[in-house]
Protein backbone atom coordinates (compact mmCIF):
# COMPACT_ATOMS: atom_id res chain seq x y z
CA UNK A 1 0.00 0.00 0.00
CA UNK A 2 1.47 3.28 -1.04
CA UNK A 3 -0.06 6.67 -0.35
CA UNK A 4 0.71 9.79 -2.37
CA UNK A 5 1.13 13.23 -0.94
CA UNK A 6 -0.54 16.25 -2.52
CA UNK A 7 2.45 17.20 -4.68
CA UNK A 8 2.79 13.69 -6.11
CA UNK A 9 -0.93 13.56 -6.70
CA UNK A 10 -0.83 16.87 -8.57
CA UNK A 11 2.13 15.71 -10.66
CA UNK A 12 0.36 12.48 -11.50
CA UNK A 13 -2.80 14.35 -12.40
CA UNK A 14 -0.84 16.71 -14.66
CA UNK A 15 0.90 13.79 -16.35
CA UNK A 16 -2.41 12.03 -16.95
CA UNK A 17 -3.93 15.20 -18.42
CA UNK A 18 -0.99 15.51 -20.83
CA UNK A 19 -1.22 11.83 -21.78
CA UNK A 20 -4.95 12.24 -22.40
CA UNK A 21 -4.31 15.21 -24.68
CA UNK A 22 -1.82 13.07 -26.64
CA UNK A 23 -4.27 10.18 -26.71
CA UNK A 24 -6.81 12.48 -28.36
CA UNK A 25 -4.25 13.04 -31.11
CA UNK A 26 -4.04 9.30 -31.67
CA UNK A 27 -0.79 8.59 -29.81
CA UNK A 28 -0.66 4.83 -29.10
CA UNK A 29 2.13 5.06 -26.53
CA UNK A 30 0.29 7.74 -24.57
CA UNK A 31 -2.79 5.53 -24.64
CA UNK A 32 -0.93 2.59 -23.14
CA UNK A 33 0.85 4.74 -20.57
CA UNK A 34 -2.36 6.48 -19.52
CA UNK A 35 -4.36 3.26 -19.22
CA UNK A 36 -1.57 1.68 -17.16
CA UNK A 37 -1.57 4.71 -14.92
CA UNK A 38 -5.32 4.78 -14.31
CA UNK A 39 -5.76 0.99 -13.98
CA UNK A 40 -5.02 0.77 -10.24
CA UNK A 41 -7.08 3.86 -9.39
CA UNK A 42 -10.02 2.50 -11.35
CA UNK A 43 -9.73 -0.93 -9.77
CA UNK A 44 -9.78 0.70 -6.34
CA UNK A 45 -12.72 2.91 -7.29
CA UNK A 46 -14.76 0.06 -8.80
CA UNK A 47 -14.03 -2.47 -6.09
CA UNK A 48 -15.99 -0.33 -3.65
CA UNK A 49 -19.00 -0.53 -5.97
CA UNK A 50 -18.77 -4.01 -7.48
CA UNK A 51 -18.44 -6.91 -5.06
CA UNK A 52 -18.20 -9.87 -7.42
CA UNK A 53 -14.69 -10.28 -8.91
CA UNK A 54 -16.01 -11.59 -12.25
CA UNK A 55 -18.43 -8.71 -12.54
CA UNK A 56 -15.65 -6.33 -11.56
CA UNK A 57 -13.64 -7.47 -14.59
CA UNK A 58 -16.59 -6.80 -16.90
CA UNK A 59 -17.25 -3.36 -15.42
CA UNK A 60 -13.54 -2.52 -15.56
CA UNK A 61 -13.49 -3.36 -19.26
CA UNK A 62 -16.65 -1.36 -19.86
CA UNK A 63 -15.15 1.70 -18.18
CA UNK A 64 -12.08 1.54 -20.40
CA UNK A 65 -14.22 1.27 -23.50
CA UNK A 66 -16.30 4.23 -22.33
CA UNK A 67 -13.15 6.30 -21.76
CA UNK A 68 -11.99 5.35 -25.21
CA UNK A 69 -15.27 6.29 -26.86
CA UNK A 70 -15.74 9.51 -24.93
CA UNK A 71 -12.14 10.65 -25.40
CA UNK A 72 -13.20 13.58 -27.58
CA UNK A 73 -15.18 15.05 -24.66
CA UNK A 74 -12.11 15.58 -22.48
CA UNK A 75 -11.13 19.26 -22.50
CA UNK A 76 -7.33 19.59 -22.61
CA UNK A 77 -6.07 21.79 -19.82
CA UNK A 78 -8.80 20.78 -17.38
CA UNK A 79 -8.22 18.29 -14.52
CA UNK A 80 -8.37 14.75 -15.81
CA UNK A 81 -9.66 12.86 -12.76
CA UNK A 82 -13.14 14.44 -12.49
CA UNK A 83 -13.70 13.49 -16.14
CA UNK A 84 -12.40 9.96 -15.60
CA UNK A 85 -14.36 9.21 -12.44
CA UNK A 86 -17.57 10.73 -13.79
CA UNK A 87 -17.43 8.14 -16.58
CA UNK A 88 -16.49 5.33 -14.17
CA UNK A 89 -19.33 6.29 -11.80
CA UNK A 90 -21.77 6.33 -14.71
CA UNK A 91 -20.80 2.81 -15.75
CA UNK A 92 -20.90 1.59 -12.14
CA UNK A 93 -24.40 3.05 -11.72
CA UNK A 94 -25.49 1.31 -14.93
CA UNK A 95 -24.07 -1.93 -13.58
CA UNK A 96 -25.93 -1.55 -10.26
CA UNK A 97 -29.15 -0.87 -12.12
CA UNK A 98 -28.71 -3.94 -14.33
CA UNK A 99 -27.80 -6.05 -11.33
CA UNK A 100 -30.87 -4.93 -9.42
CA UNK A 101 -33.11 -5.72 -12.39
CA UNK A 102 -31.51 -9.13 -12.80
CA UNK A 103 -31.78 -9.93 -9.09
CA UNK A 104 -35.42 -8.89 -9.15
CA UNK A 105 -36.07 -11.10 -12.15
CA UNK A 106 -34.28 -14.02 -10.51
CA UNK A 107 -36.37 -13.64 -7.39
CA UNK A 108 -39.43 -13.89 -9.58
CA UNK A 109 -38.27 -17.00 -11.40
CA UNK A 110 -37.00 -18.54 -8.16
CA UNK A 111 -40.61 -18.88 -6.95
CA UNK A 112 -41.62 -22.59 -6.89
CA UNK A 113 -44.11 -23.57 -9.61
CA UNK A 114 -47.72 -23.83 -8.47
CA UNK A 115 -48.38 -27.09 -10.30
CA UNK A 116 -46.24 -30.14 -9.50
CA UNK A 117 -43.73 -30.76 -12.27
CA UNK A 118 -43.09 -34.10 -13.93
CA UNK A 119 -40.30 -35.67 -11.91
CA UNK A 120 -39.83 -38.77 -14.03
CA UNK A 121 -36.21 -39.64 -14.66
CA UNK A 122 -36.43 -39.52 -18.44
CA UNK A 123 -34.64 -36.18 -18.68
CA UNK A 124 -32.24 -36.73 -15.78
CA UNK A 125 -29.24 -38.18 -17.63
CA UNK A 126 -29.39 -35.40 -20.18
CA UNK A 127 -29.53 -32.72 -17.48
CA UNK A 128 -26.58 -34.17 -15.60
CA UNK A 129 -24.51 -34.33 -18.78
CA UNK A 130 -25.37 -30.70 -19.55
CA UNK A 131 -24.62 -29.64 -15.98
CA UNK A 132 -21.21 -31.25 -16.30
CA UNK A 133 -20.35 -28.63 -18.92
CA UNK A 134 -20.94 -25.74 -16.53
CA UNK A 135 -18.10 -24.13 -14.55
CA UNK A 136 -18.03 -25.56 -10.99
CA UNK A 137 -19.30 -22.41 -9.24
CA UNK A 138 -22.25 -22.07 -11.63
CA UNK A 139 -23.08 -25.79 -11.37
CA UNK A 140 -23.00 -25.58 -7.60
CA UNK A 141 -25.27 -22.52 -7.57
CA UNK A 142 -27.76 -24.14 -9.95
CA UNK A 143 -27.79 -27.45 -8.08
CA UNK A 144 -28.35 -25.86 -4.70
CA UNK A 145 -31.16 -23.61 -5.91
CA UNK A 146 -32.95 -25.81 -8.39
CA UNK A 147 -32.12 -29.41 -7.45
CA UNK A 148 -31.64 -29.22 -3.67
CA UNK A 149 -34.34 -26.54 -3.34
CA UNK A 150 -32.32 -24.30 -1.03
CA UNK A 151 -33.23 -20.66 -0.59
CA UNK A 152 -30.89 -18.08 -2.12
CA UNK A 153 -29.67 -17.12 1.36
CA UNK A 154 -29.01 -20.72 2.44
CA UNK A 155 -27.24 -21.49 -0.84
CA UNK A 156 -25.08 -18.38 -0.49
CA UNK A 157 -24.14 -19.37 3.07
CA UNK A 158 -23.26 -22.90 1.96
CA UNK A 159 -21.14 -21.64 -0.93
CA UNK A 160 -19.49 -19.06 1.31
CA UNK A 161 -20.33 -16.11 -0.95
CA UNK A 162 -22.66 -13.13 -0.73
CA UNK A 163 -26.29 -13.45 -1.77
CA UNK A 164 -25.61 -11.12 -4.71
CA UNK A 165 -22.66 -13.19 -5.91
CA UNK A 166 -24.70 -16.37 -5.65
CA UNK A 167 -27.49 -14.80 -7.70
CA UNK A 168 -25.00 -13.74 -10.34
CA UNK A 169 -23.60 -17.27 -10.53
CA UNK A 170 -27.09 -18.72 -10.82
CA UNK A 171 -28.00 -16.23 -13.52
CA UNK A 172 -24.91 -17.15 -15.49
CA UNK A 173 -25.75 -20.82 -15.02
CA UNK A 174 -29.26 -20.22 -16.43
CA UNK A 175 -27.81 -18.43 -19.42
CA UNK A 176 -25.22 -21.17 -20.05
CA UNK A 177 -27.85 -23.89 -19.69
CA UNK A 178 -30.16 -22.12 -22.09
CA UNK A 179 -27.33 -21.91 -24.61
CA UNK A 180 -26.31 -25.55 -24.10
CA UNK A 181 -29.87 -26.86 -24.36
CA UNK A 182 -30.50 -24.79 -27.48
CA UNK A 183 -27.51 -26.59 -28.90
CA UNK B 1 -4.61 2.85 -2.42
CA UNK B 2 -2.88 0.00 -4.23
CA UNK B 3 -0.48 1.28 -6.86
CA UNK B 4 -0.17 -1.82 -9.02
CA UNK B 5 -3.03 -3.65 -10.68
CA UNK B 6 -4.08 -6.84 -8.95
CA UNK B 7 -2.27 -9.85 -10.37
CA UNK B 8 -5.60 -11.41 -11.40
CA UNK B 9 -6.39 -8.37 -13.49
CA UNK B 10 -2.97 -7.90 -15.00
CA UNK B 11 -3.47 -10.16 -18.03
CA UNK B 12 -6.98 -8.88 -18.58
CA UNK B 13 -5.76 -5.29 -18.34
CA UNK B 14 -2.87 -5.91 -20.75
CA UNK B 15 -5.14 -7.50 -23.34
CA UNK B 16 -7.65 -4.68 -23.03
CA UNK B 17 -5.04 -1.95 -23.39
CA UNK B 18 -3.50 -3.72 -26.38
CA UNK B 19 -6.85 -3.95 -28.14
CA UNK B 20 -7.87 -0.37 -27.45
CA UNK B 21 -4.50 1.15 -28.32
CA UNK B 22 -4.50 -0.75 -31.61
CA UNK B 23 -7.81 0.91 -32.50
CA UNK B 24 -6.84 4.43 -31.58
CA UNK B 25 -7.33 7.21 -34.11
CA UNK B 26 -7.08 10.99 -33.67
CA UNK B 27 -10.31 12.42 -32.30
CA UNK B 28 -11.46 15.99 -32.65
CA UNK B 29 -12.13 17.40 -29.16
CA UNK B 30 -15.44 19.14 -28.59
CA UNK B 31 -15.47 22.88 -29.06
CA UNK B 32 -15.53 24.84 -25.81
CA UNK B 33 -18.95 25.41 -24.25
CA UNK B 34 -18.75 29.14 -25.03
CA UNK B 35 -18.13 28.48 -28.75
CA UNK B 36 -20.98 25.98 -29.00
CA UNK B 37 -23.29 28.28 -27.05
CA UNK B 38 -22.47 31.12 -29.46
CA UNK B 39 -23.29 28.85 -32.38
CA UNK B 40 -26.65 27.98 -30.83
CA UNK B 41 -27.36 31.63 -30.06
CA UNK B 42 -26.80 32.49 -33.71
CA UNK B 43 -29.78 30.27 -34.53
CA UNK B 44 -31.84 32.06 -31.88
CA UNK B 45 -30.76 35.50 -33.10
CA UNK B 46 -31.73 34.49 -36.65
CA UNK B 47 -35.21 33.41 -35.47
CA UNK B 48 -35.56 36.57 -33.38
CA UNK B 49 -34.56 38.76 -36.33
CA UNK B 50 -37.06 37.00 -38.60
CA UNK B 51 -39.88 37.39 -36.04
CA UNK B 52 -39.07 41.07 -35.45
CA UNK B 53 -39.22 41.79 -39.15
CA UNK B 54 -42.46 39.87 -39.74
CA UNK B 55 -44.62 40.57 -36.71
CA UNK B 56 -47.50 43.03 -36.68
CA UNK B 57 -47.15 43.39 -32.94
CA UNK B 58 -45.97 46.86 -31.93
CA UNK B 59 -43.30 45.43 -29.64
CA UNK B 60 -41.01 48.50 -29.83
CA UNK B 61 -43.60 50.64 -28.03
CA UNK B 62 -44.44 47.83 -25.63
CA UNK B 63 -40.80 47.46 -24.64
CA UNK B 64 -41.06 50.80 -22.82
CA UNK B 65 -43.35 49.03 -20.31
CA UNK B 66 -41.09 47.48 -17.68
CA UNK B 67 -43.26 44.37 -17.16
CA UNK B 68 -43.17 43.48 -20.87
CA UNK B 69 -39.41 44.05 -21.11
CA UNK B 70 -38.81 42.02 -17.92
CA UNK B 71 -40.79 39.08 -19.28
CA UNK B 72 -38.80 38.93 -22.51
CA UNK B 73 -35.39 39.53 -20.95
CA UNK B 74 -35.94 37.13 -18.06
CA UNK B 75 -37.22 34.24 -20.20
CA UNK B 76 -34.47 34.75 -22.79
CA UNK B 77 -31.79 34.89 -20.09
CA UNK B 78 -33.16 31.74 -18.41
CA UNK B 79 -33.09 30.02 -21.82
CA UNK B 80 -29.45 30.95 -22.43
CA UNK B 81 -28.44 29.75 -18.95
CA UNK B 82 -30.26 26.45 -19.55
CA UNK B 83 -28.57 26.03 -22.93
CA UNK B 84 -25.16 26.62 -21.36
CA UNK B 85 -25.94 24.09 -18.63
CA UNK B 86 -27.14 21.60 -21.25
CA UNK B 87 -23.84 21.88 -23.11
CA UNK B 88 -21.91 21.47 -19.86
CA UNK B 89 -23.99 18.43 -18.95
CA UNK B 90 -22.57 16.64 -22.00
CA UNK B 91 -19.02 16.83 -20.64
CA UNK B 92 -18.23 14.17 -18.01
CA UNK B 93 -17.07 15.68 -14.73
CA UNK B 94 -18.30 19.21 -15.47
CA UNK B 95 -20.51 19.72 -12.44
CA UNK B 96 -23.74 21.62 -12.91
CA UNK B 97 -23.65 24.91 -11.10
CA UNK B 98 -26.48 25.10 -8.56
CA UNK B 99 -26.15 28.88 -8.62
CA UNK B 100 -26.81 29.03 -12.39
CA UNK B 101 -29.70 26.57 -12.14
CA UNK B 102 -31.24 28.59 -9.31
CA UNK B 103 -30.85 31.79 -11.30
CA UNK B 104 -32.58 30.28 -14.35
CA UNK B 105 -35.45 29.00 -12.19
CA UNK B 106 -35.77 32.38 -10.47
CA UNK B 107 -35.86 34.19 -13.83
CA UNK B 108 -38.66 31.91 -15.05
CA UNK B 109 -40.66 32.25 -11.83
CA UNK B 110 -40.29 36.03 -11.65
CA UNK B 111 -41.09 36.33 -15.36
CA UNK B 112 -44.25 34.24 -14.85
CA UNK B 113 -45.34 36.24 -11.83
CA UNK B 114 -44.78 39.52 -13.71
CA UNK B 115 -46.75 38.13 -16.64
CA UNK B 116 -49.69 37.23 -14.40
CA UNK B 117 -49.62 40.50 -12.47
CA UNK B 118 -49.11 42.82 -15.44
CA UNK B 119 -52.69 42.70 -16.70
CA UNK B 120 -56.05 41.45 -15.44
CA UNK B 121 -57.16 38.08 -16.77
CA UNK B 122 -59.93 38.26 -19.37
CA UNK B 123 -62.33 35.52 -18.38
CA UNK B 124 -65.30 36.91 -20.32
CA UNK B 125 -64.24 35.42 -23.71
CA UNK B 126 -66.09 32.31 -24.83
CA UNK B 127 -64.13 29.07 -24.80
CA UNK B 128 -64.42 28.90 -28.59
CA UNK B 129 -62.85 32.34 -29.09
CA UNK B 130 -60.21 31.56 -26.52
CA UNK B 131 -59.21 28.36 -28.35
CA UNK B 132 -59.52 29.91 -31.83
CA UNK B 133 -57.14 32.74 -30.89
CA UNK B 134 -54.83 30.44 -28.99
CA UNK B 135 -54.09 27.26 -30.86
CA UNK B 136 -52.03 29.04 -33.52
CA UNK B 137 -49.85 30.50 -30.75
CA UNK B 138 -49.30 27.03 -29.28
CA UNK B 139 -48.16 25.75 -32.66
CA UNK B 140 -45.96 28.79 -33.23
CA UNK B 141 -44.34 28.35 -29.80
CA UNK B 142 -43.41 24.79 -30.67
CA UNK B 143 -42.37 25.79 -34.21
CA UNK B 144 -40.03 28.55 -33.05
CA UNK B 145 -38.51 26.12 -30.56
CA UNK B 146 -37.97 23.24 -32.98
CA UNK B 147 -34.83 24.35 -34.79
CA UNK B 148 -33.03 25.56 -31.63
CA UNK B 149 -34.07 22.31 -29.91
CA UNK B 150 -32.68 20.20 -32.74
CA UNK B 151 -29.47 22.25 -32.80
CA UNK B 152 -28.94 22.04 -29.06
CA UNK B 153 -29.85 18.34 -29.01
CA UNK B 154 -27.23 17.65 -31.66
CA UNK B 155 -24.59 19.66 -29.81
CA UNK B 156 -25.33 17.78 -26.58
CA UNK B 157 -25.47 14.42 -28.38
CA UNK B 158 -21.94 15.04 -29.68
CA UNK B 159 -20.76 14.95 -26.07
CA UNK B 160 -21.23 12.25 -23.46
CA UNK B 161 -24.02 13.08 -21.06
CA UNK B 162 -23.90 11.26 -17.75
CA UNK B 163 -27.51 12.15 -16.96
CA UNK B 164 -29.89 11.77 -19.88
CA UNK B 165 -32.97 13.23 -18.20
CA UNK B 166 -31.10 16.32 -17.02
CA UNK B 167 -29.59 16.96 -20.44
CA UNK B 168 -33.00 16.44 -22.06
CA UNK B 169 -34.63 18.82 -19.59
CA UNK B 170 -31.99 21.50 -20.14
CA UNK B 171 -32.08 21.16 -23.92
CA UNK B 172 -35.86 21.51 -23.85
CA UNK B 173 -35.75 24.44 -21.42
CA UNK B 174 -33.07 26.23 -23.45
CA UNK B 175 -35.00 25.97 -26.70
CA UNK B 176 -38.57 26.45 -25.48
CA UNK B 177 -38.01 29.24 -22.95
CA UNK B 178 -36.36 31.23 -25.72
CA UNK B 179 -39.27 30.37 -27.96
CA UNK B 180 -41.60 31.76 -25.27
CA UNK B 181 -39.62 35.02 -25.26
CA UNK B 182 -39.75 35.16 -29.07
CA UNK B 183 -43.50 34.60 -28.97
CA UNK B 184 -43.93 37.57 -26.64
CA UNK B 185 -42.60 39.63 -29.55
CA UNK B 186 -44.51 37.78 -32.26
CA UNK B 187 -47.93 37.67 -30.59
CA UNK B 188 -49.92 40.89 -30.06
CA UNK B 189 -52.03 39.39 -27.25
CA UNK B 190 -50.82 40.30 -23.74
CA UNK B 191 -53.64 38.75 -21.76
CA UNK B 192 -52.20 36.49 -19.00
CA UNK B 193 -54.59 33.54 -19.42
CA UNK B 194 -53.80 33.39 -23.14
CA UNK B 195 -50.05 33.56 -22.46
CA UNK B 196 -50.16 30.89 -19.77
CA UNK B 197 -52.39 28.51 -21.73
CA UNK B 198 -51.17 28.91 -25.30
CA UNK B 199 -47.55 30.07 -24.84
CA UNK B 200 -46.18 28.77 -21.54
CA UNK B 201 -48.07 25.50 -21.25
CA UNK B 202 -47.01 24.18 -24.71
CA UNK B 203 -43.43 25.18 -23.89
CA UNK B 204 -43.57 23.24 -20.62
CA UNK B 205 -45.15 20.25 -22.37
CA UNK B 206 -42.32 20.12 -24.93
CA UNK B 207 -39.75 20.49 -22.12
CA UNK B 208 -41.34 17.45 -20.43
CA UNK B 209 -41.20 15.48 -23.69
CA UNK B 210 -37.58 16.53 -24.16
CA UNK B 211 -36.79 15.23 -20.65
CA UNK B 212 -38.32 11.86 -21.53
CA UNK B 213 -36.44 11.77 -24.83
CA UNK B 214 -33.24 12.55 -22.94
CA UNK B 215 -33.73 9.53 -20.68
CA UNK B 216 -34.00 7.33 -23.74
CA UNK B 217 -31.48 8.82 -26.14
CA UNK B 218 -29.10 11.27 -24.50
CA UNK B 219 -27.40 9.22 -21.80
CA UNK B 220 -23.95 8.13 -22.87
CA UNK B 221 -23.51 4.39 -23.14
CA UNK B 222 -20.42 2.81 -24.70
CA UNK B 223 -21.16 0.53 -27.62
CA UNK B 224 -20.32 -3.10 -26.87
CA UNK B 225 -17.20 -4.00 -28.87
CA UNK B 226 -15.99 -7.38 -27.74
Amino acid sequence: MKTLDDTQRLERSGLRARLMARLQQGDTEACQELFDSIGPSLTYFLRRRVADPQELEDVYQEVFMAIFEARHTYEPGRPFEPWLFAIARNIAVDYSRRRWTRAHWEELVAEPPERPVDTSNAAAPELSSILANLPPDQREAFSMLKLDGLSVEAAAARAGVSVGALKVRAHRAYKSLKRLIAG
Amino acid sequence: MSEAPEIGYEAHHRALVRRLSSEITPSRPLWPVSARLTLWMLIEVGILAWVMSHTRNNFVTKLTHPAYAIEIVFFATAAIICAALALKSAIPGRTQSAKEATMATAFVLIGTVVLIMAQPMATSDSLGDFARNGWRCAIATVRFGTLPWLGLWWLVRRGASMSGWLSGLLVGAGALLFSFAVMRIACPIDEPLHLLTWHLFPALAVIALSTLAGIKWLRFRPRPRY
